[in-house]
């Protein structure tokens, strides 16, 4: 356990400051932002209660608006995410069901069970964050494109991550 | 009780999500402007801090775009100083400007670095490198030698944040070159390229490629400093005013040398403004 929370609270130290860092700076045609610290919310261990989640992703979303000048807009949507997450996790779960102690992630537990698990998730982040942020339903189809291209660039991200980095867990 | 006390805990995620979601909807709606900039004043330190350093290791790459910029502008100020805007008016040697040629008395000009940039949100927001140290204050306006830029919202010692042009809550006054008409300048909230020019009645003749420049109606921006050039105009039916979008002269995605303007009468013009309320928006 101790290895697992160490390595959580690297990815955090690690991802934040990438993102508010590098990733700000990189947008695509002013439509594909990357929410690359997104990672470390989904990286949570699935046993973690939805409180302490919710709290983690407060923080979290908090740091990022200080650096994107949106305060309160990456928290909301990360408190969101967090508290959608508790449920799809319950109800989403892999055919034989979680392991105690092991990252919900791609070697864990697959591809296809992970595409249903994160892309929805940060889907509605990055909407919920594109909305709050135009505040007007005039640019409501302009949000809904731009969270649609940043959840598929943050997931591609996140996916390609595991790959690199992410060993199954014995 | 006991009832309330288990609907409590039962309850209690739905509960925490709704009081996190509450503090953060605080945090973001527009009545508690204090609290935000105090907020963010209070970790600008430190934020302005990373921001620089940041910006340190970009300015390299962008020295040989900045250079060609700063020289064209040196191009033109050196034009400027061979136009005799210099008069002697009396023989004890007072030096008076024509108040024309660039309101000289008026406004000074204060160089600063842009350290963090934002252009792709629907309201964007700057930081400056300069602050009360700099004698810079809220409601200054910033320019670029390209154009118009945006203005002051709130001081730290050392840095100062200020709203971009590009911001959908930051209406500019300005007026068309040719008519001299004033209306208001906003942005969109989508190409930080172009915006719209509002409340421009459709018997002034608007053409393409018309410039656009600041009214030097409000004390924030000296007048005639270039916002952009006409870039289409539509008559609509339905509407008293003419459809409107600019190409603005600054690339915001690119902004890093900027000047704030500090008026130095603008004590003066607030001050009548607010003895006489009839006049006030």
């Amino acid at each position: 356990m101790n290895k697992s929370y160490s390595s959580i609270i690297l990815s955090f130290l690690i991802l934040l400051p990438l993102q508010v860092l590098v990733f700000r700076n990189f947008v695509i045609y002013g439509y594909g932002f990357n929410f690359y610290y997104l990672f470390c919310l989904l990286l949570l261990p699935v046993e973690l209660s939805a409180i302490t989640g919710m709290l983690i992703a407060f923080a979290t979303g908090m740091v990022v608006d200080l650096f994107y000048h949106t305060l309160g807009i990456h928290a909301s949507a990360a408190v969101l995410l967090m508290f959608l997450r508790y449920f799809w996790l319950r109800i989403n779960g892999p055919r034989s069901g979680y392991e105690v102690n092991q990252f919900p992630t791609i070697p864990n537990y697959g591809f296809s069970w992970y595409l249903t698990y994160a892309l929805p998730l940060i889907f509605v982040h990055a909407v919920t964050v594109f909305l709050i942020e135009a505040g007007d339903s005039a640019l409501i189809g302009q949000s809904l494109l731009r969270g649609l291209i940043t959840a598929i660039i943050s997931y591609i991200f996140i996916v390609l991550t595991q790959y690199f980095f992410f060993k199954k867990a014995r | 009780m006991n009832q309330l006390i288990a609907f409590l805990v039962r309850a209690r995620v739905v509960i925490v999500f709704l009081v996190l979601q509450a503090i953060c909807f605080w945090l973001l709606i527009g009545n508690n402007d204090y609290q935000k900039t105090a907020f963010i004043n209070g970790a600008s330190g430190f934020i302005g801090g990373i921001s620089n350093t940041s910006r340190n290791v970009q300015d390299y790459f962008e020295l040989k775009r900045v250079n060609g910029e700063l020289a064209a502008e040196n191009a033109m100020l050196r034009e400027l100083l061979q136009q005799p805007f210099l008069e002697v008016s009396d023989s004890l040697g007072e030096i008076q400007y024509q108040a024309d040629s660039l309101d000289s008395v008026q406004f000074h000009f204060i160089p600063a670095e842009v350290v963090q940039n934002n252009f792709r949100m629907t309201n964007n927001f700057f930081i400056i490198n300069k602050g009360t140290n700099d004698s810079i204050a809220p409601g200054m306006g910033v320019i670029s030698g390209l154009g118009v830029v945006g203005k002051i919202r709130s001081v730290k010692r050392n840095f100062a944040q200020g709203i971009s042009v590009i911001n959908t809550k930051n209406p500019i006054s300005i007026k068309h070159q040719p008519s001299g008409r004033v209306a208001s300048l906003l942005w969109n909230g989508t190409d930080p390229k172009t915006a719209d020019v509002l409340y421009m009645t459709p018997d002034i003749k608007v053409s393409e490629g018309d410039s656009i420049v600041t009214s030097g109606y409000n004390s924030i921006f000296p007048k005639e400093i270039l916002a952009g050039t006409v870039a289409s105009v539509e008559k609509d039916a339905n509407r008293t005013y003419l459809n409107i979008k600019i190409n603005l002269s600054v690339d915001f995605a690119r902004l890093s040398q900027v000047y704030v303007v500090r008026n130095e009468k603008k004590e003066e013009i607030d001050s009548l403004v607010n003895e006489n309320p009839l006049q006030q928006p």
